[in-house]
């Protein structure tokens, strides 16, 4: 394991060595850092012309220069003596400073993007294939080849057109949906149930009328009640949250028997009353409370469901954890909801909430809630941008790979035993078929690093996307490699990642040293 | 789980922001959108010369001589509008040429200090280039021996006669003395960053900087001396210790003289300017701060106009911005801004050496044409630019282009262009930018007519045009001149043989002779007569020919009011004081 | 990793030893796999009816077409450039079916933008065509050398191939396409190929190493081939199905990174035209003259559907249990190569073949 690792950094060395040289000569090659100074006409044309050739030794060889940037950034595998130096902008900042404020916004947005993107994923690909071939296949099937094809910048000016503007024309118009708007997403919501399940007609009509009624009830109450303008999840929403995560959990572990109902049923309850309980604390924003109160859930948790399962003290105690840290969870994610009222008339916001540009409003000040709210509300778009690209391929990738399990021997023998259907889905082929979806996130972070090029220049979000771009229009090589070499070792590091992860799930493949 | 998701992604992206205190300021706060980014709080040095830090440093300072922190600013009609409130300037005598500067009473940097004459030495010392002994290489500019102190991004011409300044006794006074008469010297400011901020950085007092200037000896590039290590120290401050993009810690790097001062940087993102109370007009400004934000795409520009983020934008102008901008409910200014792109002839390559196929080509080209399809859909009132020199808000525009014949070449002549190429059908390879779709639109037009006309045109488009411009592998090229609007001192630059922007190969004795005459004139009008007879005669010489200024649209929403057009550098605030809050 | 699991998957091996073809039945099942397979053949049918359409319409090379305009020539303004194509008929209320001066408008300066598009549409098939031909043939070179002599070549050549992959396309394309863009499309195109061919490499690598290890081949070195040979001969056909859709997907692939490339202003360079050139150079059109931004948008996404459909027939057609995972990483390890190489991604090509957009 060790000496596999150990040869894989090696190799990766020596890969980051080659590749950023052919990033280099290419780049260097691309065009004319002096462009701007050879048509202004400055009367010291010259001597600007000589001054920046000179910070930026225009006047070696590119492989000459190659090797200059790489001594400087060899000393950053020095830890703590100060050699680190991956040179300056030609505006003259050093790129060590640029770099991590370009970071952090980056990688929320892939982070984000990659989370959502396999859950939803993974998600909708398994019931797809669990409901193959049904009209609601073919239409997820078509609607993810379609967001396969479908550029991300138009995606982009889409999702600011109807999401930003739209939303925000909607809010300061009061927050009320039309009827029309109330009727139609019933439909559409009915449309998707009926079509998804199977069934006779007269079935389907009916879960269509059913689900249909349903959805467009609870959205014209919510629109009634002034919730747009006003959300929060109150106790119904927390309540439904935690008996939903409880059913979830009981479906996994197949934990619907004996004491453990009675476990599942105690954790929810418990899960609930807490909620309520800590409002109060989670009211001020900051970081301890948040951990305090997810942490608190998980141990009491953990503790109630050890203490109270008997025999199978272990399955309650994680069933315990699950259920009270969702509840936990949700507590906070319901302080943070209502927020959004004190956020939207903030004299900055001013009642758009929802942003188009940048990652946060300038001059914007508050607790957690309502900076966190700031950062939701300017990520959302472009995490949804990056998100519904790799979406396609998730929801493509596991409906295959479900089907390909579903196919497996086991499974069949697992059937045969006479196991219920959701205990084979849940605990036997769902596992399976996240094994080779893991490998796959590795390859997606480049592809979504790639988008988000284009994300951030489309919605002005000043991360590492944005600084390659602008620095590759001025030819400006040191922020350049700076960006490449954030990247390489991302990707480098989620390879190796990948490779372990694939070893842990499967026990087929051994690494060998 | 998707809850729990959702507060972990949360909780990721607001990790990186602190607590503050309650952000209710915004209600006195204006926000417009620039496309790039801050990159340096000093716009004056070679790093720091970018638009964008200019247009900050104009309104807290100084940059490329003009601010409303200095002795003088650019009114709408590109004419010098002294700032009282800061000082006076007056002409001693011509000759020798004596300027005095007087700042006024009381005044005071941002951080309290009192604003002196020392201050003034300073920038003469910077701009001056007093100390430096360097021996540059004529063809490369490249230093060979000696030291530049300070990386100036403008040019120490003219100050570089002067003598070491009188100062006042009263403190508020500094005296220069020119050894040889200066066109553009009532452009000099001899206001820069703050003296006390240089004396603190090697460890001085303000007395002791003071005496350390006046004992710098003039630097003499035939005998360098050695590198004066505190000047040295100090130069570097100036030169790189204000590049960043960050908000600084070192609170020295913000301190203003003008109506704002920066107090808050978010790199890539944002730079947040505060009304400076210690400015002496600070009460006639309505409003508390000024943001601005860096939208690098014109059509998020729109968007955010659009969805109220920012109150106003100058976005990159096209007829599909303009009708974007029209189906919303903001208030559009469009107009000209002074760059503009022009059609030089190569007079060194085959075909153009002879002046009629210089005219031949210049008859075909389609000048209201392309007025039409790139500047019109935008500014309706635009029309065909007729003079390399001045542009229609310079008052002498008039006078120069009822003389330089321009205006003959608006509409093509193709049967004059086939009469004096007589048949012949010479290649011409023309040169442009085919990234800038507007330069690549004018080659098209061009091609086109020129084509009728018997010329064979062969595509020099390419995205590296600015180095090939030098090299001279091209009949004619297609490109834009950026320009202050104001100074003469780019006529050497771009007419006489040598000079750094005259790509074409450009030879007159005669217009060497005036532009020579131009830079050691005193005289406004001589200058103006001069600028006109050069005009004229680069014109009869068939140089080549203005096509358009470039169109610019400012827009912004009815939260403010007093928002004017203007086409120079300092763009969108260059009245910025003068802007306020309608009563909502 | 074991060879059932394998052979469960893989093409039939062929019957004849020492035959230069693979069995002709299993060609022929393949083809009418994929010839049933309505969705793919449609698609297949449409992308070559558009590209024949805009051959038809203005032409190819020296080939004149029918249109009455040409991309780059100026025309007078009409109708104040708007799209005069018209669909609805008198009797709904419209001008009546037709397609007027400028079916799709003009540009600012006056050049037809049907004309435009068309031109765009070739030079983007053009670039697809290129960037998954070219890209095919250097992955496959490169896959089919590493796969079947493994050892250091092998290591050699993946390392390589992990050296291109570091970078993410869109990235390298950005650099290589700000270099390329003014040279001309050819060498845009091809040079996009020199950067886009990995994913090829790495699956048919995979496949190579799998059927070097048949008895078949085995029965070829005995029967006295040498490498090139058996190589080239007897083992390629056996991996041209995925050969075949890496290419495809690759091409899929390539039509959105040439749109991305030019929408940041790195592709192809006007005078000439691609969609991703209209759409960057249409950007603001969006909302004022949508017909500008919305044509080649339409015609991006529908060439990407299309081709996409095709990859995906081509692959059912090549592994008729459709859609499916191999559900092991390469068979490599038997043969002494590392476990855990990368290059042994599940064979489903989708995410390796995607372009960052």
């Amino acid at each position: 394991m060790v000496s596999f690792l150990v040869r894989r950094l090696i190799v990766s060395v020596l890969i980051l060595l080659a590749a950023s040289f052919i990033m280099f000569v290419l780049a260097a090659n691309s065009g004319d850092p002096l462009q701007d100074l050879r048509t202004t006409n400055a009367p010291n044309r010259e001597q600007l012309i000589a001054q920046r050739s000179e910070v930026l030794r225009l006047d070696l060889p590119v492989p000459l220069r190659w090797a200059n940037w790489l001594g400087g950034a060899t000393g950053c595998l020095v830890p703590g003596a100060q050699l680190c130096d991956l040179g300056r902008t030609i505006s003259g900042s050093a790129v060590l400073t640029v770099l991590p404020t370009a970071m952090s916004s980056t990688v929320v947005l892939v982070t984000g993007a990659t989370v959502f993107a396999v859950i939803l994923g993974v998600l909708v690909g398994v019931i797809t294939a669990l409901r193959q071939n049904t009209p609601f296949d073919l239409g997820v099937t078509l609607f993810s080849f379609f967001l396969y094809s479908l550029p991300s910048f138009l995606i982009a000016v889409l999702l600011k057109e109807f999401i930003a503007i739209r939303f925000n024309d909607f809010l300061v118009a009061g927050g009320r949906l039309s009827p029309g708007m109330v009727l139609g997403v019933g439909a559409v919501f009915g449309g998707a149930v009926a079509l998804f399940s199977r069934g006779t007609r007269r079935r389907r009509w009916a879960l269509f009328a059913i689900a249909a009624a349903a959805s467009a009830a609870t959205l014209g109450g919510l629109s009634l009640s002034g919730w747009f303008v006003d959300p929060g999840l109150g106790p119904v929403g927390l309540g439904l949250g935690v008996l939903g995560t409880a059913a979830v959990t009981v479906l996994l572990m197949d934990a619907w028997r004996g004491r453990l109902r009675w476990v599942t049923g105690g954790a929810a309850l418990a899960g609930l009353l807490g909620c309520l309980l800590v409002q109060g604390a989670l009211e001020r924003g900051s970081w301890p409370i948040i951990f305090g109160v997810v942490f608190g859930f998980l141990g009491a948790g953990i503790l109630g469901g050890f203490l109270a399962g008997g025999q199978e003290r272990a399955t309650a105690a994680r069933i315990g954890g699950v259920v009270l840290t969702a509840a936990g969870l949700l507590a906070v994610v319901d302080r943070f909801i209502r927020e959004w009222p004190a956020y939207v008339a903030n004299p900055r916001v001013s009642g758009r909430p929802i942003a188009t540009v940048g990652s946060e409003t300038p001059g914007l000040t508050g607790d957690l809630w309502t900076v966190g709210m700031d950062r939701f509300t300017h990520l959302l778009l472009p995490t949804m941008a990056l998100m519904l690209i790799s979406f396609a391929a998730y929801t493509r990738y596991s409906r295959a790979g479900m089907l390909e399990v579903l196919d497996q021997d086991y499974i069949r023998t697992a059937r045969a035993k006479g196991l219920p259907e959701r205990t084979v889905i849940a605990r036997h082929a769902l596992r399976n078929t996240l094994i080779p979806v893991a490998t796959i996130v590795a390859t997606d972070i480049g592809s979504l690093l790639g988008g988000a090029v284009i994300a951030e220049h489309v919605f002005a979000i000043p991360g590492m996307g944005q600084l390659f771009n602008t620095s590759h229009r001025l030819v400006d090589l040191n922020p350049i490699m700076g960006y490449f070499l954030v990247i390489a070792i991302m990707a480098i590091t989620f390879n190796i990642l990948a490779d372990l992860a694939y070893a842990a799930l499967d026990p087929r493949v051994r690494v060998r040293g | 789980m998707l809850a729990g998701l959702a507060a972990g992604a949360l909780a990721l992206s607001a990790c990186s922001t602190d607590d503050g205190g309650g952000g209710a300021a915004g209600s006195r706060s204006i926000t417009i959108a620039a496309t790039n980014p801050l990159t340096s709080l000093n716009s004056n040095n070679s790093e720091g010369n970018l638009v964008e830090n200019g247009m900050v440093q104009f309104l807290t300072n100084q940059s490329s001589s003009f601010g409303y922190g200095s002795f003088h600013i650019l009114d709408e009609n590109f004419v010098l509008d002294p700032q009282e409130q800061i000082g006076s300037v007056e002409q001693l005598s011509e000759d020798p040429l004596r300027v005095r500067y007087t700042l006024a009473e009381d005044l005071e940097w941002s951080n309290g200090e009192p604003i002196t004459n020392i201050d003034m030495l300073f920038a003469w010392l910077v701009n001056s280039g007093w100390a430096d002994d360097a021996e540059l290489d004529a063809d490369s500019g490249e230093v060979t021996g000696g030291t530049v102190y300070f990386a100036l991004a403008g040019s120490t011409t003219g100050l570089d006669t002067t003598d070491m300044p009188e100062l006042g006794d009263d403190g508020r006074s500094l005296t220069l003395t020119y050894a040889e008469p200066y066109v553009d010297w009532e452009l000099v400011n001899p206001i820069d960053l703050p003296a006390h901020v240089m004396a603190d950085e090697v460890d001085m007092t303000l007395e002791e900087l003071e005496t350390f200037i006046r004992e710098i000896p003039r630097g003499d590039p035939a005998a360098p001396a050695q590198v004066n290590a505190p000047l040295r120290a100090i130069a570097d401050f100036w030169n790189t210790g204000y590049s960043g993009n960050e908000m600084p810690e070192d609170e020295r790097l913000t301190v203003a003289s003008g109506p704002f001062k920066v107090v808050d940087m978010v790199p890539m993102q944002s730079v947040t300017l505060q009304k400076n109370d210690r400015y002496p007009g600070a009460d006639d400004i309505q409003f508390d701060e000024l943001v601005i934000r860096f939208i690098g795409d014109a059509n998020a520009q729109i968007t955010a106009l659009r969805n109220e983020e920012v109150d106003a934008i100058y976005p990159q102008a096209s007829a599909d911005t303009l009708t974007a901008l029209e189906d919303l409910d903001v208030t559009i200014l469009t107009g000209d801004e002074v760059g503009y792109d022009h059609l030089d002839l190569n007079f060194a390559s085959e075909p153009f050496r002879d002046r009629d196929t210089r005219e031949a080509f210049l008859r075909t080209v389609p000048r209201q044409q392309i007025l039409d399809s790139i500047v019109k859909p935008v500014n309706p009132d635009a029309e065909v630019l007729n003079s390399q020199i001045f542009v229609p808000e310079n008052a002498p525009y008039a006078e120069s282009t009822a003389r330089n014949g321009y205006d003959a070449f608006t509409e093509p002549d193709l049967d004059r262009a086939r009469e004096l190429l007589g048949g012949a059908t010479p290649t011409v390879k023309i040169l442009y930018n085919n990234e800038n779709p507007n330069r690549v639109d004018s080659f098209q037009a061009i091609k086109n007519s020129a084509e009728q006309a018997g010329f064979v045109i062969e595509d020099g488009g390419s995205p590296d045009w600015s180095q090939l411009l030098s090299a001279g592998d091209y009949d004619a090229s297609i490109f834009g001149w950026s320009m202050p609007g104001i100074g003469s001192a780019s006529l050497p630059q771009l007419f006489t043989v040598g000079g750094g922007g005259n790509y074409n190969n450009y030879s007159n004795a005669e217009v060497e002779t005036l532009v020579d005459e131009s830079q050691r004139s005193l005289d406004p009008a001589r200058v103006e007569e001069i600028k006109v007879l050069i005009d004229t005669a680069t014109a009869t010489d068939r140089f080549g020919l203005p096509l358009f200024q470039l169109p610019g649209i400012f827009a912004h929403n009815d939260r403010v009011v007093g928002i004017e057009y203007f086409g120079g550098q300092q763009n969108i605030i260059r009245n910025a004081p003068e802007w306020s809050l309608s009563a909502q | 990793m074991s060879d059932q699991n394998r052979s469960a998957e893989s093409p039939p091996p062929p019957q004849e030893f020492g035959d230069a073809t693979p069995a002709r039945g299993f060609g022929a099942l393949v083809l009418r796999r994929f010839l049933r397979n309505r969705m793919a053949m449609v698609s297949l049918f449409l992308v070559l009816l558009l590209w024949l359409g805009t051959v038809v319409a203005i032409g190819l090379g020296p080939l004149p077409g029918l249109w009455k305009h040409d991309y780059s020539t100026l025309y007078p303004q009409h109708a104040g450039g708007r799209a005069t194509l018209s669909l609805l008929p008198v009797w709904l209320g419209g001008e009546g079916i037709g397609l007027g001066e400028h079916p799709f408008g003009q540009s600012r300066i006056g050049q037809d933008y049907f004309a435009m598009t068309m031109r765009g549409i070739q030079n983007s098939v053009f670039v697809m065509v290129v960037i998954g031909g070219a890209g095919t043939v250097v992955g496959t070179v490169i896959g089919a050398i590493a796969g079947y002599y493994r050892g250091w070549v092998d290591a050699v050549l993946m390392r390589m191939t992990d050296v291109f992959i570091v970078i993410p396309t869109l990235v390298i394309g950005a650099v290589v396409g700000r270099t390329a863009g003014g040279l001309g499309i050819w060498f845009l195109a091809v040079l996009l190929a020199l950067i886009s061919w990995m994913p090829v490499a790495r699956l048919v690598r995979a496949e190579f190493l799998s059927l070097r290890e048949r008895e078949f081949v085995e029965a070829a070195r005995v029967g006295g081939a040498g490498n090139a040979r058996i190589i080239a001969v007897h083992i390629l056909p056996n991996a041209v199905g995925v050969v075949i859709v890496s290419g495809t997907l690759l091409a899929a692939s390539a039509i959105l990174l040439e749109t991305a490339l030019s929408y940041l202003g790195y592709g192809v360079q006007p005078p000439e035209v691609s969609l991703g050139r209209l759409i960057s150079d249409n950007q603001s059109a969006f909302a004022t003259r949508p017909w500008l931004y919305w044509w080649p948008a339409v015609f991006i996404v529908g060439l990407a559907l299309l081709v996409n459909f095709v990859g995906d027939g081509l692959r059912n057609a090549f592994d008729p249990r459709q859609h499916r995972f191999r559900l092991r990483r390469t068979p490599g390890t038997r043969g002494g190569g590392r476990a855990s190489s990368r290059a042994a991604a599940p064979p489903a090509t989708e995410p390796e073949n995607r372009s960052e957009r």
